[in-house]
């Protein structure tokens, strides 16, 4: 005896057992719409915490370049290893990186520290020297200003008639030494020369925080004036880097270097101020590089954790419907059901249920994570500056980034958890003897 | 020639200390084409025996051979090909998938027998036409009634075209209206489609409907009997 049998058949058998279980899920439409609600609430809680963890990264990513670093950063390795004053870079690289290399923005910089005295008090203050037409190309440090103005040219009107050098202070600085926009400060340092350096100048502006070191000591200048107060004529501590697009910061690294090494050879540098370094931005905030990689673990564990719970749920929906079905799954053996078949269906039904959990959870998930994209969450009332945390200032408006590879991640993530949930209802399934539960 | 040959079936359950002896050394042959009853009081064995011949349970000795084939001897998926091509099945009750319609529970068999939709529909429509159930075919399990139910089982069973059809008290939980309608199905379908039917039953109206009566007690064959043929004609 023999029945002909298609080659379409184990496809036809796919169907038919992918048939049932769909069926089967609305055997008992309440007990699945719990258990999908389960999954699509810690699917919508992962969504949303990767929108907002995202968000974050974002955010430290940007102000870890937008605001002071740049993508890339050159100095020379003695600046590096002993904040060296002597130890510049020929102000002609500037003039030959922008030529060669004119995709890049270019900021240079210099930096002292000094003293910086008020009529009622004196502190300790880090200078940087920035150029106010190059610098904004690169960083947006000048615009970040809590009151007054981003001047750092000459001002003409003072209290003490002759014209001074602008500058913009740090936010907790200002309040220390209790200066304003309109007073005045006198910075006292030790020039290049040896000599003593001292002037006085106009507070142009107040800086919100920015970083805490600069918040507590900073004073910008423009390079003008730092020539001047230094008796430094010419070179730069640092160039700041910024490029149009992240993505090619690992090609762009590698031509500045090229870049250097050529310049290197044209004009040999002093040997005291060691080789010029190119640095990228995560070589250069460690700290924030690290914490974005954290960040990630913690998502990635979270994320199991919640969808976990959340499948324990869905486990326990199907290792009821199986025991209740096992009258059901002894008949079909003994027409001839194979085992494996009886199993696949307990997992398509499993994934089914999860497939319609993923795919609400999506639907849900993405309206809110865009609503956190745009809307954000605002703590402005209660922390009009942000805050700070390890170092990096937030702004007061946390902002979620929708990332939709996240979104597709987090599916397959609660797919695979739940097929995973689903191996024990399959293989209690797969155990079941006909004698025995047909009795 | 016999389709179904027994020899020295015995089952032996371990119950705790105590081991139930459920059959005692059964020797049984059924021929092709026969439609045959196996009948006695309840826990006499119908169910271990029907279920060893089955293939659902092992006996703890004896041999059972469906024409040359030693089931015994076959592998736990040869045994699940072996009761999707060859036997068919019908239980007291609860046959049906809730999800599937009559038809559908029909054509599932089929479908894992590997047979083409043309087919299927074909064969599953004749055998739901034969129990008298094809103006129904499409509800569900749980719109129809319980002899209803029991009707699209038998035309489950025989859609797959087995050689042997084994029912282990088919009309318990039937009213006797219904219970010698479901008879009267079998009947017609076993001479019509040359089926072997063993059945198994406590019911008298049942057994009276039955070739030939086998009965059991207490896990051995007391008598085996075959009434003239003209009650059943
Ligand atoms: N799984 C089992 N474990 C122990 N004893 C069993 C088991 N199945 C059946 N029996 C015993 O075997 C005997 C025959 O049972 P069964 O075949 O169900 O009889 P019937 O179907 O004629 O009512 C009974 O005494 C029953 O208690
Ligand atoms: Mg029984």
């Amino acid at each position: 005896m023999s029945i002909p049998t298609t080659a379409a058949a184990p496809l036809q058998r796919l169907a038919l057992l992918l048939f049932i279980a769909w069926r089967n899920l609305w055997r008992n439409p309440a007990r699945s719409a719990l258990t999908i609600s389960a999954l699509v609430g810690g699917l919508i809680v992962v969504i949303l915490y990767a929108s907002l963890l995202e968000g974050m990264m974002r955010q430290m990513v940007r102000y870890a370049t937008e605001v002071t670093t740049g993508h890339l950063q050159i100095h020379r390795q003695a600046y590096i290893d002993d904040r060296d004053l002597y130890a510049t870079l020929p102000s002609d690289y500037l003039a030959h990186i922008e030529h060669d290399l004119p995709t890049l923005h270019v900021a240079p910089r210099l930096y002292a520290a000094a003293l910086a005295s008020s009529a009622t008090t004196s502190v300790g203050a880090l200078i940087e020297a920035v150029d106010p037409v190059r610098e904004p190309a690169v960083t947006t440090m000048l615009s970040h200003l809590r009151r007054g103005e981003a001047s750092l040219g000459l001002s003409a009107s003072t209290s003490s008639a002759a014209s001074r050098y602008n500058v913009i202070v740090g936010a907790q600085l200002a309040k220390n030494m209790g200066v304003a926009p309109g007073d005045e400060l006198v910075l006292v340092t030790q020039a290049a020369d040896g000599s003593i350096g001292n002037d006085l100048y106009r507070v142009a502006a107040v800086l919100k925080p920015l970083e805490p070191n600069f918040d507590r000591m900073g004073v910008l200048m423009s390079i003008e004036a730092y020539r001047q107060l230094m008796s430094l004529e010419s070179g730069f501590h640092e160039l700041a880097i910024k490029l149009d697009d992240i993505g090619t910061l690992a090609t762009d690294q590698q031509q500045l270097v090229d870049e250097l090494a050529a310049l290197q050879r044209q004009q040999p540098l002093d040997t005291l101020g060691g080789e010029a370094v190119v640095r990228n931005w995560q070589q250069l905030t460690p700290a924030v590089a690290d914490m974005l990689q954290l960040s990630r673990s913690m998502l990635i564990i979270l994320g199991f954790i919640v969808v976990g719970l959340a499948s324990l749920g869905m486990l326990n929906t199907m290792l009821m419907a199986v025991h209740e079905r096992s009258h059901e799954f002894g008949i079909l053996l003994a027409i001839g059901m194979k085992r494996r078949w009886l199993l696949l269906m307990v997992m398509w039904e499993s994934l089914l249920l999860a497939l319609v959990a993923a795919l609400l959870g999506s639907l849900l998930g993405l309206p809110l994570a865009h609503y956190l994209a745009t809307h954000g969450i605002d703590f402005s009332a209660s922390m009009p500056d942000g805050y700070d945390w390890g170092g990096i200032v937030f702004e007061p408006v946390m902002r979620g980034y929708l990332e939709p590879s996240q979104v597709v991640q987090a599916c397959v993530l609660t797919l695979l958890v739940s097929l995973l949930a689903s191996l024990l209802p399959a293989w209690h399934t797969a155990r079941l003897k006909p004698a025995e539960v047909l009795r | 020639m016999a389709l179904l040959t027994l020899e020295g079936i015995s089952k032996r359950y371990r119950q705790g200390e105590v081991e139930v002896q459920a059959l005692h050394a059964i020797d049984l042959t059924v021929a092709e084409g026969e439609f045959a009853a196996l009948v006695g009081p309840s826990g006499s064995g119908k169910t271990t025996l029907l279920n060893i011949i089955g293939g659902l349970d092992a006996p703890s000795s004896g041999q059972v051979r469906l024409d040359a084939t030693e089931l015994t001897a076959l592998s736990e998926a040869a045994l699940s090909d072996f009761r999707l091509f060859q036997l068919g099945f019908v239980f007291q009750a609860y046959n049906l998938v809730p999800v599937l319609s009559a038809l559908e529970n029909v054509e599932l068999v089929m479908v894992l027998q590997g047979r083409s939709d043309h087919e299927r529909r074909a064969r599953a429509e004749h055998y739901l036409e034969l129990v008298g159930l094809k103006a129904l075919m499409h509800r569900r399990p749980a719109a129809l009634s319980g002899g209803q139910q029991q009707r699209v089982a038998v035309a489950r069973a025989l859609a797959a075209g087995p050689r042997l059809v084994l029912a282990d008290e088919p009309t318990a939980n039937l009213d006797s209206e219904n219970a010698e309608a479901l008879l009267d199905s079998m009947y017609h379908l076993a001479r019509e489609e040359r089926i072997t039917f063993l059945f198994s039953t406590h019911d008298p109206r049942v057994m009276a409907r039955a070739e030939r009566i086998i009965t059991l007690r207490d896990g051995q064959i007391v008598s085996d009997q075959r009434p003239h043929a003209a009650a059943t004609a």
